[in-house]
Order: C-alpha cells, then sequence, then structure tokens
C-alpha cells in the first residue's frame, strides 16, 4: 500500500511527465489556452494511462517478454517480441484514444469541437507511450504500473491545467512580442518545473 | 527638502531630452516627491497611496528584520569566538560588523535589479516600475551572507529578467521574484546554499583592519578560543553551524531543546538567514502590514491554520496512524515534533509575512486567498518533514502555490459566476 502511494506521489510531483522529464508538450503547449479544455484533455489524458498502463503491462509480461510465450510449447520458449512494444503500445493506447474520443462526442460536443485535433492526437502523444516504456524498464509489477499510470496521468493533468490558468491569466499582460504565445509559455513551463522541484527527493516513512 | 526640489526642477529640462537620462530622472523624482500630476478625465480611484508608497511600506516593515539580521550576523560572530555572549553587550559593533557583511549583497542586489529595471523602463518607454524596492531588499535577507557575489547577481539578473520583465514587468510576474532569486542559488549552485547548517562568520572582516573594533586581535583569539585548533581553524572563513530544523530532523525536538531555548528561538540570536531569526521583529513588520492593510491578514491567518493543521496530522500520521492504521512506522523523527513549534522555527513567519502575501503573485479574491494560504501551510510542512533533501519549505512551497493561485482564482470566480447564473435563471 505504502509502495503504491509512493509511485503514485512521484510518478504526480516528483517525476512529472511534463515538467519533469517534457514528455507530451505537443498537446500540453497546445491546448493550454483556455481552462475549460485543458480540463477536458487533462481528464481524457488520466483515463488513457489509467486504462494502457496495465493493459500495457499484461501484454509485455504475458506475450512480448522474453519466454513469455512458453505456455505455447517448447519451441516458443525464447521467442523475444519485445521489438513489438513499441507498435503493440501504441495500438493498445489508439484504440483507448478511440474510445475516449467517443465517450467525448456523445456527451460534450462543444468539448470534443475544441479538442479538435488534439483529441486523437493523445495517440502519440509521448507522456503516454513514455509511461509504457518507463514501466517496463523500471520493471513495475501490475498493481505498481496502475499507479504509476494514474499518478503520470494527474500530473498531467495538474500541469496543463496549471498552466492554462497561467495563460489564461496572462492573456492581457505586457508581454515583450516576440515571447508572446509559445515563448512564454515555454518559460513558465520552466517556471514550473522549478516550483515542482519542490517534491523532489521526497519520501513516506 | 526644499533644496531637493529646486535641484529637481533645476535639471529637469536637461533630463527631458534623452530617453534613458528622463526615465532614470522621473523614477527618482517621484520616489522623493509624490508627483502633483493628475489623471483628468475618466473614472478613477482617488487615494493618497501609489505603488511606490506600498512598496516603501513593505520596505519599512523589514527594516527591523534587516536590523536585527544584521545584529545577529555580528552576534554570532562575536559568540563564536567566545567574546560579548550577553544579547545586551556590544550591540554597536556586532552591528557595525554585521552591516560590513551585509552591505555588498544589498548593494550589489539592488545596483542589477535596478540597473536592469531602468534599462527595460527606457527601452518600454515607461515610467520605472517599483516592484524592485522590496524584491531588491527582500533577497539580501534570505540568501546567505556569504554567498560570492557575482553568484548573487546572476541570480538577480535571471530572476528580474525571466520572472519578471519576460512577463511584462511589475505587476505581470507569476512568480514571487526573490524567491525565484533564491531559488535559482539553491538549485544551480547548491554548494553555496544547503540550508541544512547554517553560516556564521569566523572571519574578521574590513571593520577589524581600519577601525580596530572588537578588542582582542586575531592572534590573541587564535590562541585563547581554540587551543587545540590552533591557527588553523581561524584560517577557515567561516564555519557552519546546524540550524534548529536541521538538528530536528536529526534527533526530533529534543535535539532542538538540548541547544536552544525557547526563549532564543523565539528572539532570533541563533544561526540562521538573516532576516528569519528574529520572530518578534517579522511579528511587528505583519503587524505594520496588516494594519496599513499592505497585505492580506487572510493569507497570513489561512496560513498559519494550513501548517498547524498539516503538523498535527503529521504528529498523528507518526503517532497513532502509522503504526495502528497504515502498518508502517516511521523512522524519521520530524514527525513526533509538535506541531505548535513547527510555527517558531525556521523561516514559517517571515515566508507568511512578507512572502506569501506578495500581492501580484497571491490569489486575488478572497475565497481564493484563504485557500492559497492554507495550501501553502500544509505543503510548506509536507517539504519541511517529509522531504529529507530541503531542510526547510517555505520557499518551494510558495513557488508551487504561485504556479497554482491563477488556478484557484478560476475556480473561485467560475463557481460565482455558475452561482450567479443559477440565481437569475431560477
Amino acid at each position: 500500500m505504502q509502495e503504491l502511494l509512493n509511485t503514485f506521489i512521484k510518478s504526480a510531483f516528483v517525476d512529472n511527465m511534463v515538467l519533469a522529464y517534457f514528455l507530451g508538450m505537443c498537446s500540453y503547449l497546445a491546448v493550454s489556452k483556455t481552462v475549460k479544455t485543458a480540463f477536458g484533455l487533462g481528464l481524457a489524458v488520466i483515463f488513457v494511462l489509467f486504462i494502457t498502463a496495465p493493459v500495457n503491462w499484461l501484454l509485455h509480461e504475458f506475450l512480448l517478454k522474453e519466454g513469455s510465450l512458453a505456455f505455447l510449447g517448447e519451441s516458443f520458449a525464447t521467442v523475444d517480441l519485445t521489438f513489438l512494444k513499441f507498435i503493440a503500445f501504441i495500438a493498445v493506447i489508439a484504440s483507448m484514444v478511440q474510445l475516449v474520443e467517443m465517450i467525448i462526442e456523445r456527451f460534450s460536443p462543444s468539448l470534443y469541437n475544441s479538442l479538435g485535433i488534439f483529441l486523437p492526437l493523445i495517440t502519440v502523444n509521448c507522456a503516454i507511450l513514455g509511461t509504457s516504456l518507463f514501466m517496463v524498464q523500471r520493471e513495475y509489477t501490475l498493481a505498481q504500473s496502475t499507479a504509476f499510470g494514474a499518478g503520470s496521468g494527474f500530473g498531467f493533468f495538474l500541469a496543463i491545467i496549471a498552466i492554462a490558468a497561467i495563460r489564461e491569466k496572462i492573456r492581457y499582460s505586457a508581454v515583450p512580442a516576440p515571447l508572446r504565445g509559445l515563448g512564454i509559455a515555454f518559460i513558465i513551463t520552466g517556471l514550473m518545473g522549478i516550483a515542482f522541484m519542490s517534491f523532489m527527493g521526497i519520501k513516506l516513512s | 527638502m526644499k533644496f531637493l526640489r529646486n535641484f529637481l526642477e533645476t535639471i529637469e529640462p536637461k533630463m527631458a531630452g534623452n530617453k534613458y537620462l528622463h526615465t532614470i530622472y522621473d523614477g527618482f523624482a517621484t520616489f522623493l516627491f509624490a508627483p502633483n500630476s493628475t489623471t483628468s478625465e475618466g473614472v478613477h480611484i482617488r487615494d493618497g497611496i501609489d505603488l511606490k508608497r506600498t512598496m516603501v511600506t513593505v520596505v519599512m516593515a523589514l527594516q527591523l528584520c534587516l536590523l536585527f539580521g544584521m545584529f545577529n550576523i555580528g552576534h554570532q560572530h562575536y559568540t563564536a569566538y567566545g567574546l560579548y555572549p550577553g544579547l545586551g553587550e556590544a550591540i554597536f559593533t556586532k552591528l557595525a560588523y554585521g552591516f560590513l557583511q551585509l552591505l555588498p549583497i544589498i548593494i550589489v542586489a539592488h545596483v542589477v535589479g535596478l540597473g536592469i529595471e531602468f534599462f527595460f523602463a527606457a527601452k518600454k518607454g515607461h515610467p520605472i516600475e517599483e516592484g524592485f524596492l522590496v524584491t531588491g531588499m527582500l533577497i539580501p535577507l534570505i540568501v546567505p551572507p556569504d554567498i560570492p557575489l557575482w553568484m548573487l547577481a546572476i541570480a538577480v539578473a535571471f530572476a528580474v529578467i525571466i520572472g519578471k520583465e519576460a512577463f511584462g514587468g511589475t505587476g505581470m510576474n507569476i512568480v514571487n521574484v526573490a524567491l525565484t532569486a533564491r531559488v535559482f542559488l539553491f538549485f544551480a549552485y547548491p554548494t553555496e546554499i544547503s540550508g541544512d547548517t547554517c553560516w556564521v562568520a569566523y572571519d574578521y572582516n574590513i571593520l577589524h583592519n581600519i577601525f580596530g573594533m572588537g578588542a582582542a586581535t586575531l592572534q590573541e583569539l587564535g590562541q585563547t578560543v581554540v587551543p587545540d585548533g590552533g591557527m588553523k581553524k581561524l584560517l577557515v572563513d567561516s564555519f557552519s553551524g546546524a540550524t534548529p530544523l536541521a538538528l530536528a530532523a536529526k534527533g526530533g525536538w529534543s535535539a532542538v531543546a538540548d541547544q536552544f531555548t525557547l526563549q532564543s528561538l523565539f528572539v532570533g540570536d541563533i544561526p540562521g538567514s538573516v532576516g528569519e531569526t528574529s520572530k518578534i521583529a517579522v511579528i511587528i513588520g505583519a503587524l505594520m502590514l496588516i494594519v496599513t492593510g499592505i497585505a492580506s491578514w487572510r493569507i497570513m491567518l489561512s496560513m498559519i491554520v494550513g501548517a498547524a493543521f498539516m503538523g498535527f496530522f503529521i504528529n498523528m500520521f507518526g503517532g497513532y496512524l502509522s503504526t495502528e492504521v497504515f502498518g508502517f512506522a516511521t523512522a524519521n523523527p520530524f514527525f513526533a515534533v509538535p506541531w505548535y513549534y513547527h510555527l517558531i522555527m525556521g523561516s514559517f513567519l517571515f515566508a507568511m509575512a512578507f512572502m506569501a502575501t506578495d500581492p501580484v503573485t497571491a490569489a486575488q479574491t478572497m475565497q481564493g486567498k484563504l485557500i492559497y494560504g492554507f495550501l501553502i501551510g500544509c505543503v510548506g510542512i509536507i517539504v519541511r518533514v517529509l522531504n529529507p533533501a530541503f531542510p526547510e519549505g517555505w520557499m518551494l512551497a510558495i513557488l508551487f502555490m504561485n504556479v497554482f493561485a491563477p488556478l484557484i482564482d478560476h475556480w473561485v470566480y467560475s463557481k460565482n459566476i455558475k452561482r450567479r447564473l443559477a440565481r437569475a435563471n431560477g
């Protein structure tokens, strides 16, 4: 229990996907102009990550990992399908995103319209693929992967709604002309990264 | 006064021609005298106070902390040699020593910061913005006094350019500028500013060479005070004294109580950052800000409540909850430090009075301020207790909540809009 909580908090605050690894910057910067759309995208990312992390874990553990096909027979015991990791993970992610897209279109057409192309683009959001790959690399268990997925999603959600609120606030600020738009968004992201470093090294015991 | 005004009036036409010169002229003239130009058109709030007066009030509120901080540098220095142990002894010598230690930092912070402000103001064709007056005063109070001056200059430049001017100047920044400077030092030069132990001046500065103050010579002290270390020890510029927080992290409250009395924690004759050691000076400053209405009492109050709540929760967590409910024991002795002691250790009060209440970066709505302060209190205690990497949490807690302040405001006003819409429609 403590370990799961630790994984969750670590992935949400310390190793934040956006602010510590700078993954998923594309949708993070593009959809953070208003809080409302950022909120929707953040929730979608939480959902996708929460589902894909354990599904990908199962996929990796029972189909892709070296020797995991041994149950099919002797000759499969040495088969190593890890080279299929990327394409398999992406396929899972894409199908989850498709699901989210259908749900959002059904229940909130206005959000669906304002997210536009960035909703299907969650598929190629590095934060999501990154979560699955980190999970394999760090050799998490199934429960840990779920906590890690949820934590990463929550971290992305926090980061994107925070920057969206800031960008709404500074909309009428006298930002120097060359920095307007994305320039200042990058600077804000950097400053937010510093602020999130407050949890670096936190330990729950 | 008359003389000054006449002087300003005579040089005014000379300054008007040059863009840069006029900006500087205007900045100083309005700093010394309230300008008599008023806006004639439109509806305006008429008030005797402008941004310059607001900032100066904060600077005034900081003076007591600064004075005590200077005194404390001297006090720690002489106590380290075993001289003048009493708090009331040789006050002016100690003050002069601390003043000379701190003066270069104050000068560098102001020259670099104001220089950049002047440049940007002239470039934009705006009058000089006053925000740096407070920042420049805060920075000497929160950086270690032995920081190399070039590092300080880089940190100040980073904070003013990236933290403030990139966002459009005073009033537009999203993170506190003084804290940005300190956090830059903290992460860029971690060896200079650990926070675990604290700098106590051990060297003799210019004071002794020029005035021969301090009664004893270097030679004499080397032999009487540090007999075993001898002169070797004196070659070290300064030595580090553990702060109450570092002790608490290692041995809980009892370790702190062994070394410091409650009274000295309160009065402030202990090693620590320049500004924060004296709780009395900070409280007087805070009261000044509350009475003049410059700082929000909501933030201060809710921050105390937040810290007390989190401290209490952690006490519970360390005692009852962890063993009975969660099933894992805590090895961290910090958990057992009673929550009320958290409020007088470290820089809690200083951060509360002068950092969290920064009107620009705090939440703007009334309700938002309460939430903002409460969360700073919680996050600060979490970082302080649970994070072994940082002994003190307020700088990072405030930066963290600075980032979320616009979000809190957004939540408050969208809730308000919803409520009023429902009332109008229903």
